[in-house]
């Protein structure tokens, strides 16, 4: 069992990962399921979560997206985040399928 | 008058004008001097005024002169004439050009006033020195530029300068450039305003209080907002793909382009809140690609007509989910066939807003061909009436049942209706039954066991003590959702109401409140103005404990305060929203975290407030240190 470390790593469907820090990856209940030191899948013990369904450019969005939303946790009147156009609809199926 | 110089003193007959004038006392050496300076600027003028060289006048003697003036007046008054048209043409291509400029200003919406006055002034300052202007010179000729003073052809495009002559090309576009960034900093200064209401208004359809968006929320918004540039939704799963319609519908972009991204085979339910805009080949061809449909959801579907239904009967077989509000062009024969032929598997029925077409034995047909009914909504169908009540109580299934009937319905039907389906009922919504009476709380307490939600509003004839008798040792398990909104008395002479209050009042409310209090999730006691204060800190005291309440709705409830206001926060520790309009007594209030306050009216302040990151107790203790 490794203990908790600061930093999880998140894996795309073609080989790029991101290391993020705990608290922000836990925004996303599926990833914070997997991560669950409680729970008895693989991802909590390596620290590591492989998303077989989000390609690399998009799972770096969802990446950024979790820093922005920790960051912002109790403002108001947040300005939105800007992404291209063109993710648009995979971006929606990766923040459906992570729900978050 | 060329003859006259020289010293000539043969004087002919002056003329009456000139005897006038000397009566009247007015110097000819004045007159002098005002024909030299006239007739200087005539010179000046497109040469036509060639009355001869002004040296002579200075030389003659004074009756000479008296002479020459008046002569020189009466030219002068025909150079005046032509000075005069030719200004009045000044002005009106002045005129013009300043209300083109005008309006087209006006047209930005924005801090025009400033503006359009410094015009206008600009306009009057310029008539009076109108005259004292150069005159436009013809397209084709050459003038010299206002700013940079070289020579140009003037053209019908040439713009006019500051001082009204005309400019050079090149430093009239500089010009125009000017001119459009001001319109775009005034307009910019508009928008800004705007930009802070659509802020709040996109918070309040999310309900995201505080902190960012969800990613969800930001990519739907992005969709809507290129809706046009979208060729496929791809596999999108269907929540995500009935969310995303929603948007489009109330963005008013569900068209005939935009529908085909929601229309797939293997999709079983369609869903359109706003058809508005669909016409007949539009609903075909929903029809036609997904036949398979079970849930069918149209709103606004204005142009529904019967060859779609038809089609639809045709083709789809597997209907068990019907909503269509505002279907007003499907003729009485097609609904007749319509239950006839897919009623049998019709297990939800949901319609709004229809009229002549659509009549109490419609509702006949319709109980006779779909036993298997669990759901039944009518509201606002102008023709339906006491028959149609008596009709829906022979529904075998009937679970959830929601009535808004504008016709007048007996109060025995509706306690008919009640112990005939009451057993079964787990919801029940009667909206707008004016004159329903105690009986009819009677008979849902005696027979109503499995009712999770609960509406009885607008309504002025229901006491007090009928609700208390209702909520007190009923059988049946703790409310989920119970609305009673606007049932009070309604008498301008007697606003406080009788002594026997009628509708949910004090003791009405806490009976709710102990029966109902550990399940319910939302709670709208809207305009139920015969609450009185005690009744509110009796219940929301934070001693008594409501862990599931979400929604809350007391406006209009005008006993409520703030202390009230801050027992409900202590009470209600799952509170998302606390709706509280018109009701005065509620001032500085701090809200906790995660909930809005909607409604309490300050001035300064937002009309929604939300919670700003801090607990419930602080709240609370800051607002005591406020009222202290």
């Amino acid at each position: 069992m490794a203990s908790e470390t600061d930093y999880v790593t998140l894996i795309s469907n073609d080989g790029f990962s991101f290391l993020v820090q705990r608290s922000s990856a836990r925004i996303s209940p599926v990833i914070k399921r997997m991560l669950d030191p409680n729970g008895a899948f693989m991802e909590a013990k390596d620290n590591t979560c492989t998303l077989q369904n989000i390609n690399g450019i998009v799972l770096e969005k969802v990446c950024e997206y979790l820093y922005y939303n920790e960051k912002h946790k109790d403002a108001s009147d947040v300005p939105d985040m800007d992404f291209p156009t063109e993710l648009c609809l995979e971006l929606l199926m990766a923040s459906d399928y992570l729900n978050i | 008058m060329s003859g006259r110089r020289g010293g000539n003193r043969i004087r002919g007959p002056q003329s009456a004008l000139t005897d006038f004038l000397a009566a009247n006392n007015i110097s000819a050496a004045q007159i002098r001097d005002d024909y030299e300076r006239r007739r200087r600027e005539a010179e000046q003028d497109a040469g036509n005024a060639g009355e001869g060289p002004s040296n002579a006048a200075t030389e003659q003697t004074e009756d000479e002169a008296l002479a020459v003036a008046a002569q020189a007046e009466e030219a002068e008054k025909k150079s005046k004439k032509r000075k005069r048209t030719e200004e009045e043409a000044i002005d009106k291509i002045k005129k013009a050009k300043a209300t083109k400029k005008g309006k087209g200003k006006g047209k930005k919406k924005g801090k025009k006033d400033d503006l359009d006055d410094d015009n206008d002034d600009d306009a009057d300052y310029d008539d009076d020195f109108g005259m004292y202007k150069k005159a436009k010179p013809v397209p084709g000729q050459l003038e010299h530029c206002d700013i940079c003073n070289k020579r140009f052809t003037v053209t019908p495009y040439s713009k006019e300068g500051p001082d009204g002559g005309l400019l050079c090309a090149p430093c009239g576009k500089e010009l125009s450039k000017d001119l459009k960034k001001e319109q775009r900093a005034v307009t910019k200064a508009a928008s800004t305003g705007k930009k802070r209401r659509k802020v709040e208004s996109d918070r309040l359809d999310g309900i995201a209080v505080g902190g960012a968006k969800s990613l969800s929320q930001l990519c739907i918004q992005k969709v809507a907002q290129h809706h046009d540039d979208i060729e496929e939704l791809g596999d999108l799963p269907q929540s995500v793909l009935e969310r995303l319609s929603e948007i489009f519908s109330k963005k008013r972009v569900m068209k005939s382009k935009t529908l085909p991204l929601f229309l797939r085979p293997d999709l079983d339910s369609v869903v359109v809140h706003d058809a508005a805009y669909l016409e007949e080949e539009d609903y075909q061809q929903i029809f036609a690609i997904v036949p398979n449909v079970r849930k069918l959801v149209l709103s606004n579907t204005c142009q529904l007509k019967d060859g779609a239904i038809d089609y639809m009967l045709e083709r789809c077989h597997d209907l068990r989910h019907i909503q269509l509000y505002a279907a007003n062009l499907v003729q009485e024969g097609m609904w007749h066939r319509l239950f006839r032929e897919a009623g049998a598997k019709l297990e939800v029925l949901k319609l709004k807003w229809l009229d002549a077409a659509f009549e109490d034995l419609v509702v006949r047909d319709m109980v006779k061909y779909c036993p298997n009914l669990e759901r039944l909504k009518l509201k606002l169908c102008r023709r339906l009436g006491e028959d149609a009540v008596v009709s829906i109580s022979d529904l075998p299934e009937l679970k959830h049942l929601s009535l808004q009937i504008s016709q007048d319905v007996s109060t025995p039907t509706l306690v008919n209706l009640i112990e005939k389906r009451g057993s079964g009922l787990q919801t029940l919504s009667l909206e707008k039954f004016i004159d329903a009476d105690d009986s009819v709380l009677e008979a849902i307490h005696e027979n109503c066991t499995q009712l999770s939600k609960l509406r009885l509003s607008e309504n002025d004839t229901v006491t007090d003590a009928g609700y208390t008798a209702l909520f007190t040792d009923w059988d049946n398990w703790p409310l989920t959702f119970a609305d009673f909104n606007s049932t009070r008395d309604i008498d301008n002479n007697n606003s406080e109401g009788p002594e026997d209050a009628i509708g949910l009042a004090s003791s009405g409310f806490r009976a709710l409140m102990e029966h109902s209090g550990a399940a319910l999730k939302h709670l709208n006691i809207a305009s139920c103005r015969h609450i009185e204060l005690s009744a509110f800190m009796d219940v929301f005291n934070g001693a008594q404990n409501y862990p599931l309440l979400e929604h809350i709705n007391l406006s209009f409830c005008n006993r409520a305060d703030t202390s009230v206001v801050a027992g409900i926060f202590k009470s209600c520790p799952a509170l998302k929203q606390l709706v509280a309009f018109g009701c005065f007594d509620v001032q500085d209030v701090v809200v906790p975290r995660n909930v809005a306050l909607i409604g309490v009216p300050r001035a300064q302040d937002a009309i929604e407030q939300f919670g700003i990151g801090i607990g419930v107790d602080e709240a609370i203790s800051r607002m005591v240190e406020v009222a202290a």
